[in-house]
């Protein structure tokens, strides 16, 4: 639905298909009943592709998490499912020493994801047990978590690449993207931006080793590749500092989402009781002022997919100020369709109307579920934290009173906000401004350990420290390395060159959404004007959407379809070149040949014939994740042209909140353990 | 720089002698004089909080905590006194105290204390 033309999409289901299948294959290779010891990081992204009824029918007697501690295990066949990391050997090395002095009898196999190391070889050497484990691989990669969306689901990326300086994740992420190549077709063009995007580029078009892949003919895939592009997220700090304003991005900002799930209270996932159909508008957050705040109630892990819940495929990337709107709209045409049953007079209405009562209550339920999300969200975008902390960013990008911004950010300490607010906003201050002046970044500082406690230290330190350098002092130190001057982000030229801002007028903004700046009420994202510089580069410099608004209220009716405009073939960089180059990170559009065996073949003789009507994918990778907004965004530039369709990919789905949390756990772990894995 | 990470230990004595030798570590670059200051302020944190835990009978937890933290937890175990001491030892700027002590005293109900606010 959602005004999506007819054009066919990618596939991406056969990439799970592909998952669930090697992770069958990986227990079958082990005979008979057998114990699953799992990484606990590890069970959200494969809860998106097995579930456990599936382990259980392929022979899992018990799963434990992996954890420190002696193991108990009923069974001879003990499998340890991991990510490469050295705690996580140590653990699986003492477990097994343990076993063995109480000369209990177990066979083990530890299956690391997605690959083997020597690493992790040479540890279980050293700790004398190499001998006693079959050391595999399974080859987890990208996950579908929406129809256009795959992520590797690795959360820490970010954090290992711009802190630690670990750079597996990028040899991992070329694997991924190559199997992509292999299993739709190669991508024609490689476009990037960053240092570590270009990194990951030039591994790209070096020789990677063979992997098995699914097998889809890219002779007959609907939609071939024309390009993929790869921004690194250090390119685009500014987004993921924002809040998202996004009906998805709010609920991961304020309630969290994990792997596509979401916690929520039981309440709101039982079918309700009775149909009420009186009465559906009750339930709406405008009738319902005062709302209990649900403390203590049981919660559930709940799913949120469009592909199940098609209410939720229209409000996802819905301005949450628009979401109530369309709630009641919703409320309204449901008590309509009830109503219905009254005026039915004959038995074959009633039939009719009782076939249709089961997607009726299905209907029903999901108004309940986003009408009692969305009162769970009203009540925290109304507090004063909550608007004194979009207020402070909303000046920010727009470079009013700067220094202001600094004293509310100290009220805002005073007042009680929670860590990782603070330290964005901090971070966003630095990066808008070209650094906070020195007196006043110590006092901040000051301020902020004296409130969360002086074990932050470190996390302002990563955050000041290259290669992420996002709080800066200004004037620099005479000791900073001219190369942190050079990778400042020229924010004002960019705000102008990129129109990053637009002037917001509300009534304006909640109908029309005629520029991507509606996912943060007047802001495009960075990153994604980036996309727009290859992929929609009118949308670049004015608003596509002001010209076919006349056709419908809501800008996305039947009739604007066949006004659209057709993608403009994908040409690289070009016209944007200039900009590019004032951002810091490398700038890249590298050409690939196709190989040898496939050059004759249709990947050349499509591109000859695309111009007219062939619809093309065009893959953007996120290097260090991207956030719920971006998705909106990046859908929204999508709908706008003809023959073109966006596949996002990604590391994982962050957002500022998670990234602070990452960086600041880093000091939890003890010294000496950095975990790197090559 | 990762010497201060040692400071996830489970033994308060630990925990101390590592913030010390973090702040030495720091204060032999003179560019992290900042640093340096905010591990000496760990320090005596860390030293005032083995104080208030041992002067109330280790019933009251302390250790730990943030400075805001501390402020907090006098006030609601009515060591008022303390607090303000806290407050003077750290230079906590008014306006924070004040937010400070007025959510302790609505999280003890103290509204005889909240009235004189």
């Amino acid at each position: 639905g959602l005004g999506r033309d007819n054009e066919q999409s990618l596939d991406i289901e056969v990439l799970k298909d592909a998952a669930k299948k090697a992770l069958i294959n990986a227990l079958n290779s082990v005979n008979g009943a057998k114990t699953l010891v799992l990484d606990p990081t590890l069970a959200g992204p494969l809860g998106l592709v097995t579930e456990v009824a599936l382990l259980k029918h392929h022979g899992v007697d018990k799963m434990f998490w992996l954890e420190p501690g002696p193991l108990t295990s009923t069974t001879t066949n003990v499998i340890y499912l991991c990510r490469p990391l050295i705690k996580y050997v140590k653990i699986i090395a003492d477990q097994i020493k343990i076993h063995s002095k109480e000369s209990l009898k177990h066979r083990y196999t530890l299956f690391l994801v997605p690959r083997t190391s020597t690493l992790v070889s040479r540890i279980l050497e050293e700790e004398g047990v190499l001998g006693d484990v079959t050391v595999s691989s399974y080859n987890l990669q990208f996950i579908p978590v929406a129809e256009d969306v795959i992520s590797l689901e690795y959360d820490n990326a970010f954090k290992e690449l711009w802190v630690d300086g670990d750079e597996t994740v990028i040899y991992n992420s070329a694997l991924a993207l190559d199997v992509l190549q292999k299993t739709y077709g190669q991508f024609p063009r490689i476009i990037g931006k960053g240092d570590y995007a270009s990194k990951l580029a030039t591994l790209l078009t070096r020789p990677l080793p063979e992997q098995p892949s699914v097998s889809v003919d890219p002779l007959t895939s609907p939609a071939p590749f024309d390009s993929l592009i790869i921004l690194d997220r250090h390119v685009d700090m500014i987004t993921p500092l924002l809040t998202q304003l996004t009906y998805e991005g709010l609920i991961d900002e304020l309630i969290g989402i994990k792997n596509s799930h979401v916690e929520i209270p039981l309440s709101l996932l039982n079918p309700p009781s009775a149909p009420n159909p009186e009465n559906p508008g009750a339930s709406l957050p405008s009738t319902s002022a005062i709302i209990t705040p649900v403390l203590n109630e049981k919660t559930k892990k709940h799913v949120l997919s469009a592909a199940t819940d098609p209410l939720f495929a229209e409000l996802r990337d819905l301005n949450f100020s628009s979401v109530g709107k369309r709630l009641s709209r919703v409320a309204h045409r449901l008590d309509e369709d009830y109503k219905a049953r009254l005026q039915a007079k004959t038995v074959a209405q009633l039939r009719d109307f009782v076939g249709k009562l089961g997607g009726l209550q299905t209907e029903h339920q999901a108004l309940k579920l986003h009408t009692g999300l969305s009162e769970m969200l009203v009540p925290r975008t109304r507090t004063n934290l909550f608007s004194k902390s979009l207020e402070i960013q909303q000046n920010l990008v727009a470079s009013y009173e700067t220094s202001a911004q600094i004293s509310a950010i100290e009220d805002m300490i005073a007042q009680g906000a929670d860590m990782q607010t603070v330290a964005r906003l901090l971070c966003l201050a630095s990066i808008t401004t070209g650094g906070i002046k020195t007196r006043a970044l110590e006092n901040v500082k000051k301020e902020f350990l004296q409130a969360y406690g002086y074990h932050l230290l470190p996390l302002l330190l990563s955050l000041s420290a290259p290669p992420l350098s996002i709080i800066l002092q200004n004037p620099p130190p005479v000791s900073m390395s001219p190369s942190v001057a050079v990778n400042k982000l020229p924010f004002t030229a960019i705000r102008k060159s990129l129109r990053l801002l637009i002037d917001d007028n509300p009534e304006a903004l909640e109908e029309l959404e005629n520029d991507i700046s509606y996912v943060y009420s007047g802001y495009a994202p960075i990153s994604v004007r980036l996309v727009q510089c290859v992929a929609q580069k009118s949308g670049v410099i004015s608003n596509p959407a002001e010209k076919v608004s006349v056709d419908t209220p809501d800008g996305k009716g039947k009739g604007s379809a066949s006004k659209k405009l057709f993608a403009h073939p994908i040409v690289g960089w070009k016209g944007f070149e200039d900009i590019l180059s004032t951002i810091p990170g490398q700038t890249f559009d590298i050409v690939q040949k196709a190989p040898a065996a496939t050059a004759s073949r249709a990947p050349s003789i499509s591109s000859l014939l695309r111009p007219h009507e062939q619809t093309t994918t065009t893959a953007i990778f996120f290097l260090g994740g991207c956030t719920y907004t971006e998705i909106a965004a990046l859908r929204w530039v999508g709908r706008q042209n003809r023959g073109r369709k966006f596949l996002i990919a990604t590391t994982g789905i962050v957002s500022g909140a998670s990234l602070m949390k990452s960086i600041a756990n880093d000091g939890k772990r003890g010294p000496g353990k950095r975990d790197t894995t090559i | 720089l990762a010497l201060e990470e040692a400071s996830r230990m489970t033994d308060q004595a630990a925990v101390v002698t590592s913030v010390k030798a973090a702040e030495k570590f720091f204060s032999e670059d003179k560019d992290r004089s900042f640093e340096a200051k905010m591990m000496d302020e760990s320090a005596r944190l860390l030293t005032i909080q083995q104080q208030l835990e041992k002067d109330s009978d280790g019933k009251v937890k302390f250790f730990g905590q943030s400075v805001s933290e501390t402020v907090h937890i006098c006030l609601v175990n009515g060591m008022g006194k303390r607090a303000d001491k806290v407050k003077a030892e750290f230079k906590v700027p008014d306006k924070r105290f004040w937010y400070i002590k007025l959510h302790a005293l609505t999280a003890i109900r103290d509204f005889v204390s909240l009235e004189a606010f």
